[in-house]
């Protein structure tokens, strides 16, 4: 359930460490973001000396959520945090590695270069 | 059909499709619970051997035993089967088998007359030959025996 004002860490190298979302793309007002989902985020927190800083304003791609998701088979998913991989318009990841794992439905939404990075697709 | 299923972590009971919750750890550790009860007492950090009914405290105190027993020994009997041992072929222990217990019984009876017959005879002819060893003492003794001993041979087959 990501809505503006939520905090995601980030689970890329890209060297932002916080963001907070501030629109989540595709969806109605009242509705939240979950995983798969596009987000318009403003960096919180950034390692120094890094290509992004203190409050850029960044594409991210939902990864994992604590409310999870439901599967089609009924069995639902979650995850211990909020995370996002900072995308550029393209669609590709502004990093060059992802950490932990993430949901095996980002395929469906065409982010299979972060499932390809990604150690483990759950 | 057989259902794929999987088992829980918290209470060890077989996750049916359709349900069930998997819980990622950021480290990549995964937990399945079957459940919202299992999930919530597993992140209240409570210990499955503390909680009555779950299979890890039912197994620990010897819960649901006799059925496991019972199970076992219907099996152990069903595997006995019917073997060929020295002296007996499997087709004449199939046989015996198959006969009717009346039937089987009569046989062992007259086979058991039989016998007892026999001894009966064995001992008259005995008994015969010791009283003609006392009416003819002396000579011809041998020709006598040699008669004798011919006698009971003929009464047995009769």
């Amino acid at each position: 359930m990501i809505q503006p004002q939520s905090y995601l860490s980030v689970a890329d190298n890209s060297g932002a460490k916080k963001l907070m979302c501030i629109r989540v793309l595709g969806v109605n007002e009242k509705q939240s973001g979950s995983i798969g989902d596009v987000i318009i985020a403003v960096v919180k927190e950034a390692l120094p000396n890094m290509a992004l800083k203190r409050s850029d304003i960044v594409r991210a791609v939902i990864v994992r959520t604590c409310r999870g998701i439901r599967r089609p088979n009924g069995m639902s998913i979650r995850f211990d945090d909020n995370a996002a991989v900072i995308i550029n318009k393209e669609g590709n990841p502004r990093g060059s590695r992802v950490f932990g794992p993430v949901a095996r439905e980002l395929r469906d939404r065409n982010f299979t270069k972060i499932i390809s990075l990604a150690p483990e697709v759950v | 059909m057989v259902l794929k299923t999987t088992t829980c972590r918290f209470s060890g009971l077989r996750i049916y499709p359709g349900r069930g919750i998997i819980f990622v750890r950021t480290d990549g550790q995964q937990y399945l619970f079957i459940n919202q009860k299992a999930k919530g007492l597993f992140n209240q950090r409570k210990r499955p051997a503390k909680i009555a009914w779950t299979t890890t405290y039912r197994k620990q105190h010897k819960k649901d035993q006799d059925a496991v027993v019972a199970r076992k020994k219907r099996r152990t009997t069903t595997r006995v089967q019917a073997r060929a041992i020295t002296g007996a072929s499997l087709e004449v222990i199939n046989k015996r088998k198959n006969e009717k217990p009346e039937a089987r019984k009569a046989s062992r009876e007259a086979a058991l007359r039989e016998v007892k017959e026999r001894m009966k005879n064995k001992k008259q002819e005995k008994a015969s030959a010791r009283q003609m060893d006392k009416k003819a003492p002396g000579g011809g003794k041998a020709a006598m025996k040699t008669q004798l001993t011919r006698a009971p041979a003929k009464g047995t087959k009769r």
